[in-house]
């Protein structure tokens, strides 16, 4: 009893698996669709308990990462509420890289993400070849450019100077 | 005045030889009278009818006529010299006034040029001083365009060599450095504006 308060009062988290708003709603669908499943389950053989049918990774590694067994009702409240929760105030950052990250990649960045920023942060790819390295952070209101070219433009005096004393 | 003179002379002669037939006529009247008077003078009428008959006056007139021919001609002679030196004098006041004239003009047409041709010396002098002053002018002018050009240019260039640098670094690396190499610098930049992003986030609309 105890333990369940303990778990009833933690928060969910969200697996790094979920980068982005896309992979929320794929949950939600998933999440629906398997609402459904166990109810027409639990409709045809009411004696014996359903089986949790195969899910995805993305549903396995949130409730694995939650210790939630979704074959309870209240649980599966809870994840929906949760999802909601997430796709109606969840705070989006949105990083522009020079290529196309790999999963890897962007899963170290939204665990930083959530661990240092906000624990339900989501993250919203783009890409930009022209930046040659390093990354532009857009949040609510603000741009961070973190990449080569800005950090060359900060610099172009020294640069200047630095030409101007070997054409001198 | 050679014209009037041969007149003048003429008109003697004329006069002269009237002044004659008068004396013979009224010496014939006298004649007369005295014939008339008496007897001895009608004789000596007779004679001088004798005398001075038809034949000697036919004489005399052959003579007169002769001398007056005579006279005519000298004078008409006199009048063809006088008249050939007055055409060689107006010849020559002729030959010298056209020449003189001829010299004045050609001296007043002389001191035209020579005016005319000191005018366009002095205004061809004037035209190449003016030239050389514009030449002058547009010689500074277009060296100091250049000039500003060429400052202007190099600055232009100090300005944006280090953007040119910078658009080359950055077309000539491309995509070329690994994502994955730049995961500790990605995360040490959001370390650093944590903060910021933060706010931005907490407070953010």
């Amino acid at each position: 009893m105890a333990h369940e308060t303990a778990k009833a009062q933690k928060p969910m988290m969200l697996p790094t698996l979920v980068f982005g708003l896309p992979e929320v709603h794929r949950l939600q669908r998933e999440l629906e669709a398997l609402e459904q499943y166990l109810a027409q389950a639990a409709l045809r053989n009411k004696d014996s308990a359903p089986v949790l049918p195969h899910t995805s990774r993305l549903l396995e590694a949130l409730a694995t990462e939650n210790r939630l067994n979704l074959l309870q009702p209240e649980t599966r409240i809870q994840l929906r509420a949760f999802l909601k929760l997430v796709v109606d105030s969840a705070p989006m950052v949105h990083i522009s890289f020079a290529a196309d990250p790999s999963s890897a990649f962007t899963a170290k960045v939204v665990a930083w993400l959530r661990s240092n920023i906000h624990p339900l942060a989501l993250l919203q790819l783009g890409l930009q070849p022209n930046i040659a390295a390093g990354c532009i952070v857009r949040t609510t209101n603000k741009t961070f450019d973190f990449s080569l070219r800005e950090r060359l433009k900060t610099q172009e005096e020294s640069l200047a100077a630095a030409l101007q004393g070997v054409v001198q | 005045m050679t014209i009037w003179w041969l007149i003048f002379t003429l008109s003697l002669i004329l006069a002269g030889g009237l002044a004659f037939l008068w004396v013979v006529i009224h010496v014939g009247r006298g004649d007369v009278h005295r014939k008339v008077a008496g007897t001895y003078q009608d004789l000596a009428s007779h004679d001088v009818e004798h005398i001075f008959n038809d034949e000697f006056r036919e004489e005399l007139r052959n003579r007169g006529r002769l001398h007056f021919e005579k006279i005519l001609g000298e004078n008409a002679m006199f009048l063809q010299q006088d008249l050939r030196l007055t055409t060689a004098q107006l010849n020559d006041y002729m030959k010298d006034e056209i020449s003189r004239q001829l010299k004045e003009a050609f001296t007043n047409y002389e001191q035209a040029i020579t005016d005319a041709k000191q005018l366009a010396v002095d205004s061809i002098a004037k035209t190449k001083t003016v030239i050389d002053e514009q030449r002058q002018a547009l010689g500074a002018q277009l060296q100091k365009e250049i000039e500003d050009e060429r400052a202007r240019r190099i600055d232009r260039f100090d300005k944006h060599m280090a953007e040119v640098v910078n658009h080359w670094i950055v077309t000539a690396i491309g995509d070329q450095i690994d994502l994955n190499d730049q995961l500790e610098y990605i995360l040490g930049e959001l370390e650093t504006n944590k903060a910021a992003i933060i706010e931005d986030i907490t407070n953010g609309a």
